[in-house]
């Protein structure tokens, strides 16, 4: 837990965004996707969700929803981003919208563990065995953490093939075309190894 | 328990059991002491008896210790879980220190444990005080509360908090739950045990056994709510629902728990549920011994639609061993249920009676969905509320207490 107060309307929701850390804010907007849930949620991050189900605002949570935490290049501008749907929604409104007791907004914060598992490829060829064999936390550190630590907002994968010369970069493209917005990690992990085995059938077809 | 997490290994993949190792490996010799006040009878101790073994069989020194209790000591505690989920009760100077007595009692055969551990674990409000009576203790003390405290009674939650506030970390089911307190919260789900007694795979002859022997007949809808004799878990409710059913649809029900050590008060409601029952041959009222694991898991599987019409709940694990079996769960809006029935995928939510009843019956109208709920319930139970998810979660908060830092990325 973040130790903020849990935001019962959407009044306190927005100032709770724009007063907390950085590490809500990730959690949020990056981490649903590793929280247990039965559920299969219409959107990827928790404000959203929040906003269609517990405050009943559909349109509120379609823009929120159509948020890429991943296209900002910080924080702030992510920060700013929502901050900027919501006052303009709250502009709109002629009343606050109010989640029922229960079913408020809990800011929480996550840490990361992360540890070296001791396995390594030595050519893109055994990559599709990795990521087969790889957890779900595996698969979220390596293509959705990576954006918040390298450069050019990349995953690991596209990073490390890139070393390895050009007849790979269509992978790459192809890797960075998957809309992993939808996907949870089970399913992110079949696009991957989609995306890699298609390279070895575009091979075969062009042998 | 003699199983190991190999055994695991084919349910979750072997991924999930070499993660696992891997984040024992740098726990190696860790002494980790468990507290509750209960060995048998409940969701805590269930999950402390799957949880030290396999923690032991990762290399940590883990231990479970169950501290002992008279009558009135567990009447006090269970006033405690009461008010704690909201009842008004009101306990006296002398109930308190009755409290704190008891675990002082225990403190002589623990101390020496408790103090020397690198992590202790205490399970909810009866061993708390504990903690105040180690003042050599050298390791990281955590406080998990597996009830709903979302509204507790404040008098009462504001007595019982100054024996928490103390500790190091709290860990709670469910971030609605959390109460202010001074330290790092941290929420984890529990989680089943899919290869034990209730949960394994049955014979469908062990199955019809049952179905003889709690005189079920094959042929009629069954409806099943499996839970302690509590109120509530709302089994008058469930009576409620049936009847409404019954109206149009001739179901049959079964209401089947046990006690637990420490629920002073499960007997005299049992006779509640009774009485309520009237007689009815197709109420079954079954008040079963705690070691009867395999009936329960038998009727479970037996059920077309599994119950927990609770009105406050801490996780409410007999939901999600429902859901494991293939069954949509009609459950109470409450507590850890919401996390885990969401409406039209993995059962029906419902706040009264009447709309248990009118669950029960659109799911007994559509099989087809029924099914297609049951399948999708299995594999969310699957991937997210096994023990080896609960088990990491645990390995994770040890990691990150005994590195005693506050960064958010922690490399081991």
């Amino acid at each position: 837990m973040s130790g903020l107060p849990a935001a019962v309307n959407l009044r306190e929701l927005r100032d709770r965004i724009a007063s907390c850390s950085h590490d809500v804010l990730y959690h949020h907007f990056c981490e649903t996707t590793l929280v247990p849930s039965f559920d299969y949620p219409d959107y990827r991050d928790d404000f959203a969700v929040w906003a269609k189900k517990q405050l009943g605002d559909d349109v509120l949570a379609e823009r929120l929803g159509m948020i890429d935490p991943y296209s900002y290049y910080s924080l702030e501008e992510l920060r700013a981003a929502a901050l900027e749907v919501i006052d303009e929604h709250l502009s709109e409104l002629p009343m606050i919208p109010w989640a029922r007791r229960g079913h408020e907004f809990h800011f929480m914060e996550a840490t990361t563990v992360i540890f070296d598992t001791g396995k390594r490829i030595t050519h893109p060829d055994q990559l599709i065995s990795a990521v087969k064999s790889m957890t779900q936390g595996s698969i979220y550190f390596h293509f959705l953490e990576a954006r918040r630590r390298t450069l050019h907002r990349n995953d690991d994968f596209s990073v490390w093939l890139q070393d390895w010369g050009d007849e790979w970069l269509r992978y790459i493209m192809a890797m960075k075309r998957i809309d992993f917005a939808f996907n949870t990690l089970a399913e992110l992990r079949d696009e991957i190894v989609g995306v890699l085995e298609g390279k070895e059938k575009n091979l075969w077809i062009a042998h | 328990m003699d199983r190991s997490l190999t055994a695991y290994e084919e349910i979750v993949g072997t991924p999930v059991i070499e993660q696992l190792r891997q984040i024992g490996d740098r726990l190696r010799g860790v002494r980790v002491v468990h507290v509750n006040s209960t060995k048998e009878g409940g969701g805590v101790a269930e999950i402390l008896w799957w949880m030290v073994p396999l923690m032991q069989d990762l290399g940590l020194d883990a231990h479970w210790k169950v501290i002992k209790g008279t009558n009135d000591f567990f009447s006090i505690t269970k006033s405690i879980h009461n008010g704690l989920q909201g009842n008004s009760v009101v306990l006296t100077k002398k109930d308190w220190e009755s409290y704190v007595d008891v675990n002082i009692q225990n403190l002589s055969t623990l101390k020496e444990l408790l103090e020397e551990a690198d992590i202790v674990v205490i399970h909810d409000p009866q061993p708390a005080p504990l903690l105040q009576l180690c003042p050599n203790r050298r390791g990281k003390w955590i406080w998990r509360l597996h009830i709903d405290i979302s509204c507790p009674f404040r008098p009462l939650w504001k007595t019982l908090r100054t024996f928490g506030e103390k500790y190091d970390a709290s860990i709670f089911s469910i971030p609605q739950f959390a109460q202010f307190l001074p330290h790092p919260q941290f929420i984890i789900a529990p989680s089943i045990d899919p290869l034990s007694e209730k949960n394994m795979e049955l014979d469908q002859r062990e199955i019809e056994k049952v179905r003889e022997e709690v005189k079920l007949d094959p042929d009629r809808p069954i409806i099943v709510q499996i839970s302690r004799f509590d109120r509530f878990k709302d089994p008058v409710g469930v009576i409620q629902a049936y009847r409404l059913v019954r109206k149009v649809i001739p179901v049959q029900l079964v209401l089947a728990g046990g006690g637990a050590t420490d629920d002073p008060e499960g007997h005299a409601f049992l006779e509640e549920v009774m009485e309520a029952a009237e007689d009815d041959p197709d109420i079954h009222v079954l008040s079963l011994p705690p070691d009867v694991h395999k009936t329960v898991n038998a009727l479970q599987r037996m059920a077309d639609i599994v119950i927990q019409k609770s009105t406050r709940e801490g996780f409410g694990l007999t939901v999600t061993e429902g859901l494991w079996k293939g069954k949509p769960v009609i459950g109470g809006d409450v507590g850890g249920i919401k996390l885990q029935v969401v409406n039209h995928y993995t059962g029906f939510l419902v706040n009264t009676p009447e709309g248990a009843a009118h669950r029960i019956r659109f799911l007994l109208h559509h099989q087809a969905r029924m099914q297609e709920m049951g399948r999708m319930a299995k594999e969310y139970v699957r991937q997210n509320f096994l023990l080896t998810r609960h088990l990491r979660d645990y390995l994770l908060l040890i990691l990150c207490l005994m590195r005693k830092t506050s960064e958010y990325r922690i490399f081991v």
